[in-house]
């Protein structure tokens, strides 16, 4: 069963944990976007993987330095999940950086209607005392 | 490849026909649960004389146990219905379960393990709120890297209609003009969840769910089962001189992360679904005389017109203004209701479109303003979560 209780937004739940993804946490929590970066093919990932989806080589972090992107698809939820239900409406908005690489995050300070094509930052954003999580700034 | 058994050159597999049907009624089904769904739908067939004696083995298509708790669900079934001595299984693949269970007992069946297979696709969907089932979806999303952004199985959808909508300049209004089709249809099938006419004016301006997205393009939460018998070739004249054959089949896949799609204006897996099931069959779009497609959302149906063929890309609109899908236009799609307002329960749409192409074949619609005339082919086009499954089927109508 669903546990009922509220997840912090961007965080994968207790299932989803792993030391890798921790190590991903601890940089985010310092303000840092880490890739993967394939050591045998050179493939790059965002969000990471552990293993590169091409040769299965365990993958190494990077630091991902693009923050200037364009909002390639947008959501409001209205409706929520459960989960985050209290905190419905919000905007999911996947941004497209210059390299090609997407991320998926929440557009947290829009003032009008998003628009296809639209710019995008990269922020960052303190959930609480101890949890940062990444969003889109328009 | 998986597509060969059928050709002449491999004699590798059987032919294999749909030669009964049975649905439950769909809805918000609190005087059933998932056992006594599935003999409602396998009723009409053992009315017909397909007793269990006459079924070697069965497939559950079951896809989400977390709305019912219930485990080992096909062994629940398989002794509910008086099959509890026949092998069976469970197939899951999201919202494709149907056609996947239909897939998986087609192989069996065309390689001779079987004659003769039961496929019962079921899920209960309303005994948890809609928030809960709106949460239990959003998990077939990607668990590290999409559920924790809040995106629920509509969102993943809107994500396509605001890129579709974007690109192809397409107002909203279009989208309606599907749903209000949809009610049209469901408000002829007894069998439908929510069988009302709604005018273009109460779909369009609906109360938001994931904008674009609202209410009236949403499919719906619904408890349901619905039940298909095939047989091998030499054994279809025992049940049926009305035989459906399955002349086509293909599947597909997509990338599990929607933001990692190259297009969201179509659902690639589809595309290769699609051109797969017409190679098998050997038959083209133009062939088709109905087909039924996943419209979870009225977006996906859109997409559907043109992953299959019916409609250039961005021109399904085309078809939608021109009425080109209605009952007795070009291409009827969804003459049932579709999920929209047939309803959605996600383990036995699959086996519904199944159930609703035989039953147009044998002009046996309840209603004749849905019957669609002369199908000798139709189409069904399954897509599960947002487009990571895919299944096609192109029946055939074996008899004059």
């Amino acid at each position: 069963m669903t546990e009922k209780k509220e997840i912090y937004l961007g965080y994968a739940t207790d299932k989803a944990v792993t030391p890798w993804y921790e190590e991903w946490l601890s940089n985010l929590e310092q303000e840092k976007i880490m890739k993967s970066v394939c050591p045998s093919c050179k493939a790059e990932y965002l969000p990471p993987r552990q293993h590169c989806q091409k040769c299965l080589s365990v993958t190494e972090f990077a630091e991902f330095t693009e923050t200037e992107a364009k909002l390639f698809s947008y959501v409001i939820v209205d409706f929520a999940p459960e989960s985050l239900s209290s905190k419905a409406p919000y905007v999911v908005a996947i941004g497209e950086f210059p390299s090609g690489l997407r991320l998926t995050a929440h557009i947290t300070n829009l003032t009008s209607m998003p628009e296809v094509g639209m710019s995008l930052k990269l922020g960052f954003d303190r959930v609480d005392d101890k949890k940062i999580t990444y969003r889109w700034l328009v | 490849m998986g597509q060969v058994l059928y050709t002449e050159e491999t004699k590798l597999g059987r032919k294999v026909a749909v030669v009964a049907g049975g649905h439950s009624k769909f809805g918000k089904r609190y005087d059933a649960t998932m056992r006594e769904l599935c003999a409602e739908a396998y009723k009409p067939i053992y009315d017909e004389g397909i007793t269990q004696d006459k079924i070697d083995a069965s497939v559950l298509s079951y896809a989400a146990s977390q709305f019912t708790g219930q485990g080992a669900g096909s062994a629940l079934i398989a002794d509910y219905i008086g099959i509890q001595d026949k092998p069976h299984m469970r197939v899951e693949s999201a919202c494709t379960t149907g056609t996947a269970s239909l897939r998986a007992a087609w192989g069996m069946v065309s390689a001779g393990l079987y004659d003769v297979m039961l496929v019962l696709g079921v899920e209960q969907m309303n005994r948890v709120s809609s928030a809960t089932a709106t949460e239990y979806m959003s998990q077939a999303g990607d668990m590290r890297w999409e559920y924790p952004f809040g995106i629920s199985f509509p969102a993943f959808y809107a994500l396509m209609a605001s890129r579709y909508m974007a690109e192809y300049n397409l107002p909203h209004e279009v989208l309606s003009m599907i749903s209000v089709k949809s009610h049209h249809y469901g408000a002829q099938n007894p069998k439908a969840h929510l069988g009302r006419e709604v005018s273009l004016e109460e779909a369009h301006n609906s109360v938001p769910i994931c904008r674009p997205l609202n209410l009236y393009d949403c499919s719906l939460i619904t408890d349901g089962a619905a039940a298909v018998v095939i047989a091998a070739e030499e054994r279809v004249k025992e049940f049926t001189d009305r035989p459906m054959w399955i002349r086509g089949i293909g599947a597909g896949a997509s990338e599990m992360m929607i933001q990692d799609r190259s297009s969201l204006t179509s659902i690639p897996g589809a595309k290769r679904a699609s051109k797969a099931a017409f190679e098998m069959a050997g038959l083209k779009p133009d062939d088709i005389n109905m087909a039924e497609v996943h419209d979870c959302f009225s977006i996906a149906e859109m997409v559907a017109y043109e992953d299959i063929g019916f409609a250039e890309p961005g021109k399904g609109r085309e078809l939608v203004e021109n009425k080109e899908i209605y009952h007795d236009g070009r291409i009827p799609v969804n003459c049932d209701g579709g999920l929209k307002s047939k309803g959605h329960p996600l383990g036995a749409t699959g086996v519904s479109m199944t159930y609703e192409i035989l039953k147009q074949m044998r002009n046996e619609s309840e209603n004749p303003s849905r019957q669609i005339k002369d199908v000798q082919y139709g189409l069904a086009h399954n897509v599960g979560q947002s487009g990571q499954f895919t299944n096609v089927f192109i029946f055939e109508r074996g008899f004059s």
